[in-house]
């Protein structure tokens, strides 16, 4: 592209030599335009993450200097995803690879990436991960018992852990690009300021409640519980499909033990399945963990949202 | 001129086996020192040249030669192993990137290379066929290799067992050809790239098998509690990677602990690579950090120092040789005395029987030269091969 600047300027230097004024003009702007793209096309970072909340904070602190890529189908959870070998190779020629950490995304123990432009976002708090309890384990041959299922992965739904990693974000897009260290840093500045802004309200939220007992329709609000001191028992529901007869069983077995009066959806439940809750008084919200593209919108306005719909 | 050449070139032609002889000799002089000092400079040139591109070199304490030779000539002397968690301390110090290699499974006599994809980048190796590693379970070819083999993407290649009295040993692993990578004139052109985490599946650390917990063939469970489910040997380990079954496939425990052969380290700058050596300079530690220049140059300064004693052997044998020419030309004056004085008789000048012995000199000596000549040209194109099948490789 800078050849082709390079030709197009010559032409204009030819072009002035004949006097002729149009070719001129058309040949600088042509010039100036490529050259400009090629310089700050350049300089794009190219950034590929695992889940659309890193998505959101390397576009929000990398701004104009970043082209960040989440190539997973809207309809499907990044974390069980599993990309073909073409967006593999699409990864692979990312400068930087976000990672959610905390065993999220298991495909990439599958796949080859470029070890070097991984960033593990949530390294620096992985003592305080949250570890599945009375997993079932399985021995076979000499290695002896082993589980296959390991940590709570919705890290972000701690939106002091989304600071974090949204930190971590920055350090990495800086170290990749130093000169635009101000623009990123400003960006963190206003990213992080929303994060912490909906951490406070949640805390408020929770400390005005009071039941703080909650059912959750999936296993993925530990992370939520645990900063914003909620007790929260899942079930295994899909807010899109009506519960079986079996599960409506289940929960009334863990209404007796605990009485919770609120039952958090991922998603959007069918209006039967918020009318059987109602009936056993339980109330449903949506609180979306926004895994995936957020319906169009971004994710500090769906977790504002979500905020709010606690009581 | 030409009478003389004509009569020496015909003396030549018709004591065959003497010429024959003579020629050797001189041939044989001529081109082994040349010929060794070919291979000597191509030995150093892909030594140094895969030594110098490689800054440091982590590995487990012990012989620095093997971890070098291991790690980048995937030599089949395996240093020590060392664990995962060495390249996370390198990443962790901030001061360098480092690339795990694991070189110790082959696949038909090529040696298998667990690396990261960023081995690819610090050696410039592109992909000539195919596309790069992806999946689990997937294998790109060194040029020399898929020539060899005759395989190309699409076909497979079969893991061999590291010993074939290990009956109970882990399952060879059927991995997939995906690509061939350009020649690169490196021991990398002779090796068979797997991802790391395949290489640990060919040892075992991965596997792939039915979800015990929901098995549909009820006799591979040996017993089954609450909280564990256990297998008997015949539950079905996949021993190939597909899409359909890669979703089985899973590691068990600590990664940081899973096994490499050694780490290339690549500084920051120069300060930095000054730092992490100091740093594993210590006692207590049980890695070592090699420069594998250094470790090179030691070695080929023990190959000249040997070359010496062959330049002195050469010299003794091409004087002997030289002395043995003269021998056979001094015999040879004396039974030719008859067709001297014959010559004499004819009218021909003693300066005329110079020439004619000294043009059957120079017909025996420029045959030589010019033999010698293609031998070291032939040599030369060879060398590069030649020195990784009998010094490298």
């Amino acid at each position: 592209m800078i050849w082709c600047a390079y030709c197009l300027f010559v032409d204009y230097l030819e072009a002035r030599q004949r006097g002729n004024l149009e070719l001129r003009k058309t040949a600088w702007a042509f010039s100036l335009f490529l050259y400009c793209t090629a310089v700050f096309g350049l300089d794009t970072l190219s950034v590929y993450t695992v889940n659309y909340p890193l998505k959101y904070f390397a576009e929000r602190i990398g701004a104009e200097h970043v082209e960040v890529s989440f190539p997973a189908p809207a309809d499907i959870d990044p974390a069980f995803w599993l990309p073909d070998a073409e967006t593999i190779i699409q990864y692979q020629q990312a400068d930087l690879i976000l990672l959610n950490g905390a065993d999220y995304a298991r495909w990439i123990d599958k796949v080859s990436l470029p070890r070097l432009r991984l960033v593990n976002t949530s390294r620096v708090f992985q003592e305080h991960y949250l570890t599945v309890a009375n997993a079932t384990t399985h021995s076979h041959g000499l290695e002896g018992e082993h589980s296959h299922v390991g940590t709570f992965f919705t890290t972000w739904l701690d939106f002091s852990q989304a600071a974090q990693q949204a930190r971590v974000i920055a350090d990495a897009l800086v170290r990749a690009r130093p000169a635009h260290r101000a623009s990123f840093e400003k960006n963190y500045a206003a990213l992080e300021k929303g994060l912490l802004t909906i951490d406070r309200r949640l805390q408020s939220k929770v400390e005005a409640m009071s039941e703080r007992r909650l059912f959750a329709s999936h296993p993925i609000y530990q992370y939520l519980a645990r900063r914003y001191g909620l007790d929260i028992k899942s079930v295994l529901w899909e807010p899109d499909e009506l519960p079986s007869e079996e599960q409506w069983a289940l929960l009334g077995r863990m209404l007796s033990s605990h009485p919770a009066a609120t039952m958090i959806w991922e998603g959007p439940p069918l209006q039967a399945s918020i009318d059987r809750l109602r009936a056993l008084g339980v109330e449903s919200i949506v609180f979306e963990p926004c895994a995936n593209a957020c319906n169009g919108q971004d994710f500090l306005s769906v977790m504002r949202r979500n905020a709010e719909t606690l009581n | 001129m030409i009478e003389t050449l004509y009569v020496a070139w015909r003396y030549v032609t018709y004591n065959k086996i003497k010429t024959v002889t003579l020629v050797a000799c001189v041939t044989l002089i001529g081109v082994l020192p040349l010929a060794l000092q070919l291979f000597l400079n191509e030995s150093a040139r892909q030594l140094l040249s895969r030594a110098e591109s490689t800054p440091l070199v982590m590995g487990a304490k012990g012989s620095s030669l093997d971890l070098a030779m291991n790690t980048l000539y995937f030599d089949d002397e395996v240093p020590e192993l060392i664990s995962m968690a060495a390249a996370e301390e390198i990443t962790q110090s901030d001061l360098a990137a480092p690339i795990p290699v694991y070189a110790r499974f082959q696949a038909r006599g090529f040696p298998i290379v667990g690396t990261s994809f960023d081995y690819f980048d610090v050696r410039g190796l592109e992909i000539e066929q195919g596309r790069s590693l992806a999946l689990l379970g997937e294998c790109v070819l060194g040029a020399t290799v898929a020539e060899r083999l005759g395989l190309k993407p699409g076909d497979s290649l079969v893991s061999s067992p590291e010993t074939v009295f290990d009956i109970a040993g882990i399952y060879p692993l059927k991995m997939k050809v995906v690509g061939v990578l350009q020649r690169a004139y490196t021991s990398d052109d002779l090796a068979v790239f797997v991802d790391l985490k395949s290489a640990w599946v060919i040892q075992g650390l991965g596997h792939g098998h039915e979800d015990l917990a929901r098995a549909k063939d009820p006799s591979v469970i040996l017993d089954r509690s609450d909280r564990n489910v256990i297998a008997n040997a015949k539950l079905v380990q996949y021993t190939e990677i597909t899409e359909s079954n890669l979703d089985d496939f899973h590691f068990h425990g600590d990664p940081e602990a899973y096994p490499v052969s050694a780490v290339i380290v690549i500084p920051h700058d120069v300060k930095s690579g000054t730092i992490l050596r100091g740093r594993y300079v210590e006692q207590d530690t049980s890695y070592q950090m090699i420069t594998p220049k250094e470790v090179i140059d030691g070695l080929l300064a023990n190959i000249f120092r040997i070359k010496n004693v062959l330049d002195a052997v050469i010299f003794i044998v091409g004087l002997a040789t030289v002395l043995a020419i003269t021998l056979v030309f001094t015999l040879s004056l004396r039974l030719r005395q008859r067709e001297i004085h014959t010559i004499f008789k004819l009218g021909c000048s003693r300066l005329t029987m110079v020439r004619l012995l000294g043009t059957e000199i120079l017909i025996i000596l420029l045959t030589s030269a010019a033999l010698c000549g293609a031998l070291v040209v032939v040599v030369n194109y060879y060398s590069h091969d030649l020195v990784r099948v009998l010094f490298i490789r």
